[in-house]
């Protein structure tokens, strides 16, 4: 079952949830992330010979328990997001909830709609999701990892809503 | 308004031509290291080329003041068209600089409302004093679809700002940390002077100056920044147009519709704290300026005695005035302060152990004078000192930070050292976000992020700790209002 199809006849207050392949395309993006500080992290060990010293020894410690907390993080993380995140569309606000740890709830009147754009990263192209940004003048509301049909039809909704409330306002 | 096609004042060659010319001198002086021949007419030839440059661009602008828009097109190689519609005007202000002064000619600065290009104004123009002054009238009046004072008109201002008051301003008005830090980099300025005087070593002074140059850069510039740029500071209000003249150096006549502000502020730093003086700044959009002001947020009175700040807040923006009741950080959020300032202690306690094992090892032998007998102890100390300065914080966020929702606006208190009271109306909030870290989601509380639209582009308001309903409420309101006003 498609879990983020927009479906008409559902009850209009209900948040929706994001398709699990949005968790893969975050594990790719974590992956390529810690893999380029890893490399780093063991290029700096191996080339600069100051680090080598005793006196450094708790540096690298610390600084190796950084890594191996950044990869449980990385690891964990995507499945909390997946399981938190939630956004709804109605007539009058885009709303979206979501964080790891830090939990946050945005909330966009959309009187307040100036632009809405759908994004792809290379990732989220091989996956066919992509992102909604919202842009207001007080800075963008993004709905993240939809997939690609939906953030369409989520932007031509939006487009929609915001071309009817200029032309009420007419 | 006229239909034909105008240019701007011939200075602006030269005030365009000497903007470039002195980046391009400074460039030369320091690769030319004679005045010879060669690199006389080196030095001429890019400068006849920039005249001419300036030349053809000023010869090829051409400016229309229509019935519905302002039309500014210039038709060099590259060629540009823009149309300003009146009605998309926010503000249109005047400015005079020394050359304008020179030329007898002002500055036409015409601003949009729009939170891309807040910063940089929509249109600078260059006319006769006359003509601008004029002009400025008639686009105010176009605009605000009223009659409006112009700048000429002898208003009386409601308060007198005085000289010293406007020292005080350059003095006091610089945040709190900048001036700790400037301290700072003064102390060690000093210490550094003085044991190079003590060990005899006169030539090994690059730190202490390097120092005092700090200090100058963060405490005694912007200071000096403030009184050139607020000297001779008045505030008045006319129907419902606020209006600003200041200015040493460059005069600035500033002026906007009280419709366009977002967001009223009452701010004080640690110093005019106790001296009881605060100052006001609005949160507009559309009055950048391409002349630095940009990125600074217009003050509809420097820093004044706190009860005749109130008064200018009443006289001046009443519109920002409601009855209410503030609400203090709840129990929850003392629990979160006291639980982050435990982790946080703990973490630096555990980050600055070796470092300082480190330290007392190397400096254990001792020197002399007192800077060397404490350098063994420098970090415990340092750690000492930045813990106990979470602790205060934490007891004065509880203190002062507070929170009110009135029907059409809402009040955010914050700081520390430097505190604001922020009046936000709720029909000028873009978006705004809830957030709960662990902690805050144990004890029942969360903060919230209100987006604005601000005279630097955008701007956000953060507010302490409070039940987490309490926040969801402004959302409700701000929904509520919005919905409202579209029927």
């Amino acid at each position: 079952m498609n879990e983020t199809s927009v479906n008409e006849e559902r009850p209009a207050e209900e948040y929706r949830r994001l398709n699990k392949k949005c968790m893969l395309s975050m594990y790719i993006n974590n992956a390529i992330t810690y893999a380029i500080l890893l490399t780093a992290f063991l290029l700096l060990l191996t080339f600069v010979p100051q680090l080598q010293e005793p006196a450094f020894g708790p540096v690298i410690m610390l600084a190796s328990a950084g890594m191996v907390l950044l990869l449980i993080y990385l690891i964990a993380g995507p499945k909390i997001y997946y399981d938190r995140y939630r956004y709804i569309i109605t007539a009058d606000k885009v709303d979206v909830r979501y964080g790891i740890v830090i939990l946050r709830h945005i909330l966009v009147p959309i009187e307040r709609v100036h632009q809405v754009e759908v994004s792809r990263g290379p990732v989220n192209n091989m996956l066919g999701l992509a992102n909604v940004n919202i842009t207001t003048a007080g800075g963008v509301a993004t709905i993240s990892y939809l997939e690609l049909d939906e953030a369409e039809k989520i932007a031509e909704r939006l487009n929609d809503l915001i071309n009817r409330m200029l032309r009420d306002r007419e | 308004m006229s239909e034909e096609l105008l240019r701007c004042h011939p200075s602006i060659i030269v005030e365009n031509t000497l903007r470039t010319a002195i980046a391009l001198l400074i460039i030369l002086f320091f690769w030319v290291r004679s005045l010879d021949m060669p690199y006389i007419v080196g030095l001429a030839v890019p400068l006849v080329v920039l005249i001419a440059f300036h030349y053809r661009q000023w010869k090829l602008t051409f400016i229309r003041f229509g019935e519905t828009d302002i039309v500014v097109e210039r038709k060099t190689l590259f060629k540009l068209k823009k149309t300003i519609p009146y009605s998309r005007i926010a503000s249109v202000n005047i400015n005079r600089g020394v050359i304008n002064r020179l030329f007898g000619t002002s500055k036409l600065i015409i601003n949009i409302n729009s939170g891309y290009n807040a910063v940089k104004p929509e249109a600078s123009l260059t006319f006769e004093q006359r003509f601008a002054d004029r002009m400025c009238e008639e686009i105010s009046r176009r605009i605000n679809c009223a009659e409006m004072p112009s700048f000429g008109e002898e208003v009386e201002p409601l308060v007198q700002f005085t000289t010293a008051d406007v020292i005080l301003h350059g003095l006091f008005s610089v945040p709190t940390y900048q001036s700790i830090l400037g301290a700072f980099f003064l102390a060690n300025s000093v210490i550094e002077q003085y044991r190079s005087t003590i060990t005899q070593a006169g030539a090994d002074l690059g730190g202490s100056l390097i120092s005092l140059f700090m200090f100058f850069l963060l405490t005694v510039l912007p200071a000096v920044r403030h009184m050139i740029y607020y000297y001779g500071f008045k505030v008045y209000r006319k129907g419902d147009t606020i209006f600003l003249q200041h200015g040493l150096i460059r005069l600035y006549n500033i002026s906007f519709n009280i419709s366009r502000i977002n967001a009223i502020k009452v701010k004080n730093t640690l110093v005019s704290r106790l001296l009881g003086r605060s100052c006001i700044e609005a949160e507009v959009v559309g009055i950048g300026s391409d002349d630095g002001r940009g990125t600074t947020r217009p003050l509809i009175s420097i820093l004044k005695d706190d009860a005749i700040t109130q008064r200018l807040f009443v006289e001046l923006v009443p519109e920002f005035i409601y009855e209410g009741e503030a609400e203090k950080q709840p129990d929850g959020a003392r629990s979160v302060l006291i639980g982050r300032t435990i982790i946080a202690s703990a973490v630096l306690i555990a980050v600055m152990a070796y470092p300082s094992m480190l330290a007392y090892e190397r400096f254990a032998s001792g020197g002399n004078g007192i800077v060397d007998a404490m350098l063994p102890y420098a970090f415990p100390l340092l750690t000492a000192l930045a813990i106990i300065a979470i602790v205060y914080s934490v007891s004065v966020s509880l203190r002062v930070r507070e929170m009110d929702t009135g029907e059409r606006l809402f009040t955010f208190v914050n700081g520390i050292l430097d505190r604001e009271t922020v009046v936000m109306s709720y029909d000028k909030v873009q978006m705004v976000h809830v957030i709960r870290g662990p902690l805050a989601r144990r004890f029942g509380v969360a903060s919230a992020k209100v987006f604005l639209l601000s005279s630097t582009g955008t701007s956000s308001i953060s507010s302490g700790l409070f039940r987490e309903d309490g926040l969801e409420r402004i959302c409700e309101i701000v929904m509520e209002r919005a919905t409202r006003g579209r029927r």
